[in-house]
């Protein structure tokens, strides 16, 4: 059965998603809250149990990443610039990293989605109705997570990482030169058109004041539904996979029947997956 | 008039000029700089795909091929976005005259030619400040062909319209995605209100009749040279030797 892929509005890329057996998860949510950590996670747990995983982030695509981010740190980009610059980015991950990975039967997890980028537009005072649809060529994601913590929390893990960043703490726009006190007031912002487009894009939020375990948990047991009905390409290795007997789609019938998924991760062996997750690395020239 | 998308009207004049390949407009547009320098304005100049931060993207994708009809579109208008951030909008905030070497119909003309949605080629340049003047310089293919295509020049991969895949003879390939781009620009005449100038005719006429379009704009603008350098030196028999360095491409001496 082919798996129709649907768009948010403008179907640019119709024709490079006739057929995508993969899933595509997307972790949102502010600076510090941990979706890097949870992903990284994640794609460790989903490939033990046999299921080819890709990654992909933010200005990480192979066009427009390093340029985007080199034009960043000069801190000379207009708001309008950017956004573009962001698109662009996000247009060329869409279509040479998510798509080619969802059409090979790859859960993709994604670290940000258009989401970030909208809100971070939204703040600086972007036209709305110009960005939604400036990105409704995006795939519409099987489910899409909203980290959600207070900005204390944030602050620490900022902290405990690698300090407070430019951009994700507002010094483009907002008055003073406080890098804390604008943190705090840029976050509350983000925070605020997140609650506002929240219902529209259908986020699954999640409180990661807790625990970064109970986090995972949490996430694992919305991603189980989310695969339920999608064979891995690789035996799960042992002592994985004991949560599938109770859910429905996968069990011993398809085991039963010697067939895991058709794809390349079989061909490919264990290593297809590192592969196709180099998007995650920054690129080289 | 300048206007921003929202109606705001800006003190400066925008004056674009559009066309496909090889029909005239860059020559066209250098002549009238030159004229308008030679009056006294002050002119600033934005030529399409200059932008100093976007640029290096745009060209490490043409050359290795990175871009895809979608992509090629949002780098483009990156770099539009990028210019008209910071060269046309502040100039035209100041009340001078901004000519500009293509401007969003060449995106119109050359993403739709690729497959790109119209409309949403449209959505997405809609922030741009709406021109005083398009000039649309019309040619017949043949003739712009004939132009570019003699002495049979090394046409590049994006240029030649390669990546449609409509031929895998450059020439060939070139032919048909200027005649596409040719069919958009026609659309476009009454959609933008673009002001067409016949390009197969003599060079000179051709100028004529811009000169006579742009003459009844040229008032409340900025004058050039309000520091008085000329009368300096001629009062005082100097050469201006070393103003050259400083005033270097503005022809103005």
């Amino acid at each position: 059965m082919k798996r129709q892929a649907s768009f948010y509005g403008y179907n640019l890329l119709a024709d490079q998603a006739k057929n995508i057996p993969g899933r595509l998860i997307v972790l949102e949510g502010p600076d510090g809250v941990g979706r890097s950590s949870q992903i990284a996670l994640l794609r460790e747990w989903l490939e033990n149990e046999g299921y080819a995983v890709a990654t992909s982030a933010l200005k990480r695509g192979k066009l427009a990443g390093k340029g985007l981010r080199d034009a960043m740190q000069g801190h000379t980009l207009g708001d309008t610039t950017m956004n573009l610059f962001y698109a662009t980015d996000f247009a060329d991950r869409l279509e040479h990293e998510i798509l080619p990975a969802l059409r090979a039967g790859f859960i993709v997890l994604t670290d940000r989605y258009i989401y970030s980028i909208i809100t971070r537009a939204l703040v600086r005072g972007a036209d709305p109705y110009w960005l939604r649809n400036l990105f409704s060529f995006a795939l519409v994601p099987d489910i899409v997570f909203y980290l959600e913590a207070d900005v204390h929390t944030l602050s620490a893990h900022v902290l405990n990482s690698r300090g407070f960043d430019y951009w994700e703490s507002g010094m483009d726009f907002l008055p003073g030169r406080d890098y804390y006190a604008s943190f705090v007031e840029y976050q509350r912002r983000i925070q605020d058109q997140f609650d506002a487009i929240s219902d529209d894009y259908g986020f699954h939020c999640i409180d990661a004041n807790r625990s970064m375990h109970a986090v995972f948990s949490d996430l694992q047991e919305q991603i189980k539904h989310v695969i339920a009905d999608m064979k891995p390409t690789q035996p799960p290795l042992p002592g994985a996979g004991d949560w599938r007997v109770e859910s429905s789609g996968y069990g011993e019938d398809s085991r039963a029947e010697g067939g895991y998924a058709e794809g390349p991760g079989q061909a490919g062996g264990q290593g297809y997956a590192e592969e196709t997750s180099a998007g995650e690395a920054p690129s080289g020239e | 008039m300048a206007t921003l998308p929202d109606g705001q009207t800006l003190p400066g004049k925008l004056i674009i000029v559009e066309g496909i390949d090889g029909s005239g407009k860059s020559t066209q547009l250098d002549l009238l700089r030159k004229w308008l320098l030679a009056e006294g304005y002050l002119v600033a100049f934005s030529e399409w795909n200059s932008s100093p931060i976007v640029g290096d993207v745009t060209r490490r994708g043409k050359r290795k091929e990175l871009l895809s009809p979608l992509t090629f579109s949002m780098i483009h208008a990156a770099d539009f976005a990028d210019r008209m951030e910071r060269q046309m909008l502040p100039a035209l905030k100041a009340g001078a005259i901004v000519l500009a070497d293509r401007y969003m119909f060449t995106a119109f003309g050359r993403d739709v030619a690729r497959g790109i949605d119209r409309k949403y080629v449209r959505m997405l340049y809609s922030f741009a400040i709406r021109p005083t003047i398009s000039f649309y310089f019309r040619v017949p293919l043949q003739v712009s062909l004939r132009r570019i295509l003699t002495g049979r020049p090394n046409l590049k991969y994006y240029e030649a319209g390669l990546d449609l895949g409509l031929s895998d003879d450059p020439y060939e390939s070139f032919r048909l995605f200027q005649a596409r781009i040719l069919d958009e620009y026609d659309r476009m005449v009454d959609e933008f209100d673009l002001t067409v100038i016949d390009a197969n005719r003599p060079l000179l006429e051709q100028q004529d009749e811009v000169r006579k379009i742009v003459a009844p704009h040229l008032t409340n603008v900025l004058r050039a040279d309000p520091s008085g350098w000329r009368e300096v030196l001629t009062q005082e028999g100097l050469h201006g030797r070393y103003l050259k360095d400083k005033f270097r491409g503005q022809e103005t001496i």
